[in-house]
């Protein structure tokens, strides 16, 4: 009797075929350190422009979506091993990643910008930062360019997104890089007095690439396309520009 | 199989270590540093806490209490994160006080949190060490009118520190394990190199590299120690060699007792 | 803002640093029958007589103790996140298996514990006396009747103060999984001091909770203890 009942499983199990997924529910992952795009509220929920953007999306593709909150180092593996669906949080669209994951279209794109103490001069050539210490989040765009462009500065990196910028604030670091807007946002609010965007600088392609898009697994080509198809659908209606008016004072679009 | 070959692809990976072996040399370098420090200063706070416990005056064995308790009693994470970031609020008061260099730098920071911790681990094990040592000894050699600081050179402390060879080589290995921790707050020691190293490649085997020589670390620290404690308490061990060789059964039916004799010894 | 506000004012934090406690609580306890069970298993399998399966218990041991507790949480984290995503490939489910990010902590926590418990258990199957079992098994009882009734009760008082060590390792270790993403009291102060930039409040507060568990833990340890050593002078 109890052979039958493991075989009949086991027969089950074999033949049940690998079906189209159908997306009713789709988890989506955030590193929440990352404000204005996604941060952490007082009663532990994610909050951000991304977090907004994220469920309009999922209301034009009448699909029900989580929020998790994971560490930026391990949020390509995680979403690989199948931990959650897709990846919206603020993820430039570089080569080497395109390797693990793919990519939807750019939903926006914003230069990098230095931010350093109040005095500083607004040169940011490599000659200019020698030996100065600068930090950025680890496993970003702005580490990888860091590394490579920033041989002679003491470069350090750090776990979260707000990490490098806290630190500045606390005289660890002669600068930070990072986001235009995280940066703006981070000298209006908290590093008031302490400091200030010093420079902008261009987004150069092998590095940043074109912009930030949402990150699937490579074989979920159906959510990718409902993906693309409902960033399409919030541009169309002038919803994406409502959201963003909430936010930023400056277009982000990158279109 | 193929199960078992993709599971094993994702654990073992060789062109890694080319590219990037000299990044695990020098966390292991960074970290064999931090230890080093930490315990070697740990050792030295230790003392004068462990004495304070055990003093008669209330308030200072309070104190040294508190001490210890507050050091043991929150994870080392967060004495690290309150040193680290915490130091970072005060860093107007730091600055007037010429000291912001010391809290400005991971390092250091690191080295202190390690050290206060492991002192306070340190003192409880020298207390427990001290007062292991019979009262019988300290009254004899009051009797003898030796002064206190004579006693505890001569009596207690060579006696206590025997007794405390083995836990004190544990706290070396909780300090060699602790000082991952490390690379939480940007220090790249062993385990934030593999971070590092992580974080580029997405290659899982980097952590199971990492995880051998911790191992390899660990277990050299344990048997060095083992060597050094089975040496120092010769003299005293059960199983220590007597001064015998060959008991000839006859001599020993004859003899009628167990003790030992042999042709060379008076 | 001052510290009570930022704490116990309309915007403050203490709502989630109360429920990252409380995390930690459930983290902790629930760690504990799953990894001092385990390291009972773990003990008696050391005592096998075949020698690869004691040499596989040794080499779990040495590899678990001799690493950093933050390695060993990475390593079962990220492994069980690879073994389940293939195990379910090769089961051809078209679903996946998931664990919660706090099940997966307990399953790491639990791994470790398991082999710092097993040295203690080891310790404590050694000091009860050998005769009390050769007893049990003359009266007739079956090897299963004699560890349950017999060996297990006269364990616990043995083993409760090396257990209640590692109970207070294993509290302080949940501390570690705040750097997976699961929001305990460590991770909650992180978040909220990086969002106000405070740190030196948050912090502060977490250790004063954390200082109350070990309290507690304290006083509930040595409770067990005097009862257990009841009838023993």
């Amino acid at each position: 009797m109890f052979r039958r009942v493991v075989l009949g499983l086991v027969a089950a199990l074999a033949v049940t075929p690998v079906m189209a997924k159908e997306w009713k529910t789709v988890r989506i992952a955030f590193d929440a350190t990352y404000p204005p795009f996604e941060s952490v509220n007082p009663k532990g929920e994610i909050v951000g422009w991304e977090v907004d953007y994220a469920t309009e999306l999922c209301k034009r593709m009448k699909i029900t979506c989580t929020f998790q909150n994971q560490d930026w180092d391990g949020i390509i593996p995680s979403l690989v091993a199948n931990k959650f669906d897709v990846i919206m949080s603020s993820m430039n669209i570089t080569e080497k990643r395109k390797a693990l994951v793919s990519f939807s279209q750019v939903y926006f794109s914003t230069p990098p910008v230095f931010i350093g103490p109040t005095g500083a001069p607004a040169d940011v050539s490599p000659a200019a930062l020698k030996g100065k210490t600068i930090g950025t989040q680890s496993s970003t765009t702005f580490a990888n360019y860091l590394e490579a462009m920033y041989k002679d500065s003491e470069i350090k990196l750090y776990p979260g997104g707000d990490e490098p910028q806290n630190d500045l604030k606390a005289g660890r670091l002669d600068y930070t890089l990072t986001d235009l807007i995280v940066g703006s946002n981070f000298v209006e609010k908290v590093g008031a007095g302490c400091c200030k965007v010093v420079a902008e600088i261009k987004r150069v392609p092998e590095y940043f690439g074109p912009g930030v898009g949402a990150a699937m697994r490579k074989e979920d080509t159906d959510l990718m396309a409902m993906w693309n198809k409902a960033i399409d659908e919030v541009d169309a209606d002038g919803t994406f520009k409502k959201i963003a008016d909430n936010y930023f004072k400056i277009n982000v679009r990158g279109k | 199989m193929a199960f078992l070959h993709d599971l094993l692809g994702f654990v073992i990976n060789t062109d890694l270590l080319a590219e990037y072996g000299w990044r695990l040399w020098a966390g292991l370098v960074m970290t064999a540093k931090v230890v080093s420090v930490s315990v070697c200063l740990g050792f030295l706070l230790a003392w004068p806490v462990s004495l304070a416990r055990m003093s008669q005056h209330l308030v200072v064995s309070r104190l040294a209490s508190g001490y210890i308790a507050m050091f043991r009693g929150t994870p080392l994470l967060c004495q690290l994160y309150l040193i680290y970031y915490g130091g970072g609020e005060f860093r107007p008061f730091f600055n007037e006080m010429g000291i912001w260099w010391f809290f400005r730098d991971a390092y250091y920071c690191c080295i202190l949190a390690f050290t206060l911790n492991t002192a306070a681990y340190q003192a409880e094990i020298l207390r427990g060490a001290i007062q292991s040592v019979p009262k019988g000894q300290v009254e004899a050699a009051r009797a003898l009118g030796m002064h206190w600081t004579a006693i505890m050179r001569h009596v207690v402390i060579p006696q206590a520190l025997l007794v405390a060879i083995r836990p004190l080589g544990n706290e070396l290995i909780s300090v060699i394990k602790a000082s991952a921790l490390a690379a939480i707050v940007t220090l790249l020691d062993l385990m934030g190199q593999t971070r590092f190293v992580f974080a580029r490649t997405f290659d899982f085997s980097v952590y199971l590299y990492c995880a051998l020589i911790y191992l390899a670390l660990t277990e050299t620290t344990r048997r060095l120690v083992q060597a050094v404690e089975h040496r120092l308490s010769r003299h005293i061990r059960a199983d220590a060699p007597q001064k015998v060789t060959a008991t000839r059964p006859v001599a020993r039916m004859v003899t009628g007792s167990t003790a030992h004799s042999s042709p060379g010894t008076p | 803002m001052s510290w009570y506000a930022l704490l116990f004012g309309p915007d403050g934090w203490i709502g989630l640093l109360l429920r990252g406690a409380v995390v930690t609580v459930a983290l902790s306890v629930t760690t504990v029958p799953f990894g001092f069970g385990a390291g009972l298993v773990l003990a008696l399998m050391k005592m096998s007589q075949s020698r690869v399966v004691r040499g596989f218990c040794n080499a779990y041991t040495t590899f678990f103790r001799g690493i950093p507790d933050l390695l060993a949480l990475f390593i079962v984290y990220f492994g069980l996140q690879a073994l389940l995503d293939r195990t379910s490939k090769l089961l051809g489910m078209s679903g996946h298996l998931e664990v919660s990010a706090f099940t997966a902590g307990v399953i790491a926590l639990s791994v470790v514990v398991a082999a710092y418990s097993s040295e203690v258990w080891i310790a404590s199957l050694a000091a009860v006396p050998k005769g009390q079992k050769e007893a049990a098994q003359s009266l007739g009882l079956s090897r299963g009747q004699v560890f349950r009734l017999v060996i297990l009760p006269q364990l616990g008082r043995v083993a409760l103060p090396g257990l209640g060590n590692i109970w207070m390792v294993l509290q302080k270790d949940t501390a570690l999984i705040s750097t997976l993403a699961v929001t305990d009291l460590l991770r909650a102060a992180s978040e909220a001091s990086r969002a106000t930039t405070r740190p030196l409040v948050f912090y502060t507060a977490a250790a004063c909770l954390y200082l109350c568990f070990t309290i507690v833990s304290g006083v509930v340890q040595s409770a067990l203890e005097r009862r257990a050593n009841r009838g023993y002078a």
